[in-house]
């Protein structure tokens, strides 16, 4: 583990983050040792974030560095890469909505905890979810979403997946927002997320334990 | 349902007295009622700021309502806020909310036109004077993180910030002189490389919220009451909480 790599993620070196990260892979540390680190320093920064001390620039910039680490590392992990995958995720921000740092973050981190993600991207159609949840066959949906208006669009997409026959072979998470177990309710999730360790948790919650 | 009146009713044909009528408005809305009031109606102005924090949104406005005293109603200027409304309790007096889901509506005239301008162009940022004012927009966020950042990096924030946005759109409410502002919302489109439109605002929420009649497009709240996330919705339904959310098998 390196402390000086966390240390950088958590105080916005994103420069000094991402060198280090190359001097750890050139001096023989694994990618998955370096990951692990980028994911404490992200669990720093979405601390940070929680008691209001860092805000959405701060997850920007943290965004940036895990994406430039993940590109840097993810090319040697060929042999880790061919370990079996805990579950398959289908991630997009809904309908009408174009906010994606906070879903960037929870894809990275489902990523690096063993997921296999395909990410939709923003203002993802209800036909385009259901179109990728029959292709992919994910275990898990998960609908992101900023804006209060995005509730809807979150039910619109889990009753058409229901409506196409494939609501029972997903649970599907609601995150992004002011959500909690009333918007959950609203949009006919299965569960809902405050953060992206929510996100992590909630799947492995769902594939180890096996999907209905 | 008898037909809504198109235009607002003079404060003598108001139901209430309005010196007996308050409103509570955030700095941005505030600049869209102002000059629509009826001079005799008592007004406190909260922070824009607050919107960042939907929890402490409900505090603050929960503090104002309770000593409130001495009004028959409260006249929200807000919409659902990040559901920063929902769990506040009318303990004072009747509260009024325009039944929206942020103040892009009201500013736009209604829920509907919120909703065509959103399925539209999701990816537009709004501007009115109100906004201008209170700093929210690209620029001031800009120059509020070069002193922390430094220009090359607050830059690469913003941009990746706006990166799925294509338009500027400045709100002309009517409400206010507009080049000064207009001139700062085309400056801000300019320096982000986003388009620049004007849409033409409507006062009809406003006008309803302070004159009536409080029909579908409020939400009040009688005394003993809270305001409910439901009430919101667009169709009025959440199923319980705590219930799986599924009701079709």
């Amino acid at each position: 583990m390196s402390q000086a790599l966390i240390d950088a993620i958590a105080e916005m070196e994103d420069e000094k983050a991402v060198r280090l990260a190359g001097e750890l892979l050139g001096g023989g540390e694994t990618p998955l040792a370096i990951l692990e680190d980028c994911k404490a320093g992200m669990a720093v920064v979405g601390d940070r974030f929680e008691r209001g001390e860092y805000f959405v620039p701060e997850l920007i910039l943290a965004g940036e560095m895990l994406k430039q680490i993940s590109d840097i590392v993810k090319p040697h992990l060929t042999q880790d890469g061919d370990a079996p995958k805990l579950g398959k995720v289908v991630l997009g921000t809904v309908a009408g909505d174009i906010h994606d740092i906070g879903k960037d973050i929870v894809n990275f981190m489902l990523d690096v905890n063993g997921f296999e993600v395909h990410d939709l991207g923003v203002d993802v159609s209800v036909d385009r979810f259901v179109e990728a949840v029959r292709a992919e066959r994910p275990d898990v949906v998960a609908l992101s979403g900023f804006l209060t208006l995005s509730y809807d669009a979150m039910r619109d997409t889990v009753a058409a997946l229901e409506e196409a026959g494939l609501r029972g072979s997903v649970k599907i998470m609601i995150g992004g927002g002011t959500v909690d177990d009333q918007v959950r309710a609203f949009a006919g999730a299965d569960a809902f997320g405050l953060n992206a360790m929510d996100a992590v948790n909630m799947a492995k919650s769902w594939t180890t334990a096996g999907v209905a | 349902m008898a037909a809504l009146p198109r235009k607002p009713q003079a404060p003598s044909a108001f139901p209430y007295d309005p010196s007996r009528v308050k409103v509570i408005a955030c700095a941005t809305v505030i600049e869209e009622m102002a000059p629509r009031m009826p001079p005799e109606m008592a007004r406190e102005v909260l922070d824009f700021g607050l919107h960042y924090r939907p929890g402490g949104l409900t505090v603050a406005l929960q503090e104002v309502i309770d000593r409130s005293t001495g009004f028959d109603t409260l006249l929200l200027g807000y919409g659902l806020c990040s559901r920063g409304v929902v769990g506040l309790r009318a303990t004072t007096a009747r509260l009024v909310i325009p039944r929206v889901d942020d103040c892009i509506a009201i500013f736009l005239g209604s829920r509907g036109d919120y909703t065509e301008q959103h399925a539209q162009e999701p990816g537009t940022y709004y501007l009115t004077k109100g906004w201008i004012e209170a700093k929210d927009s690209p620029l001031d966020g800009l120059n509020d993180l070069v002193p922390k950042y430094g220009e090359a990096k607050a830059e690469r924030i913003m941009r990746i910030m706006l990166k799925n946005y294509t338009r500027i759109a400045f709100i002309d409410t009517g409400a206010y002189e507009l080049e000064h502002y207009r001139a700062y919302a085309q400056e801000n489109a300019r320096r982000f490389d986003l388009r620049y439109e004007e849409i033409a605002g409507k006062p009809g929420l406003v006008e309803k919220l302070l004159y009536g009649p409080w029909d579908g497009e409020c939400v009040v709240v009688e005394p003993g009451g809270t305001v409910e996330y439901e009430a919101f919705v667009a169709d009025g339904h959440v199923p319980a909480a705590g219930l799986p959310g599924l009701n079709r098998a």
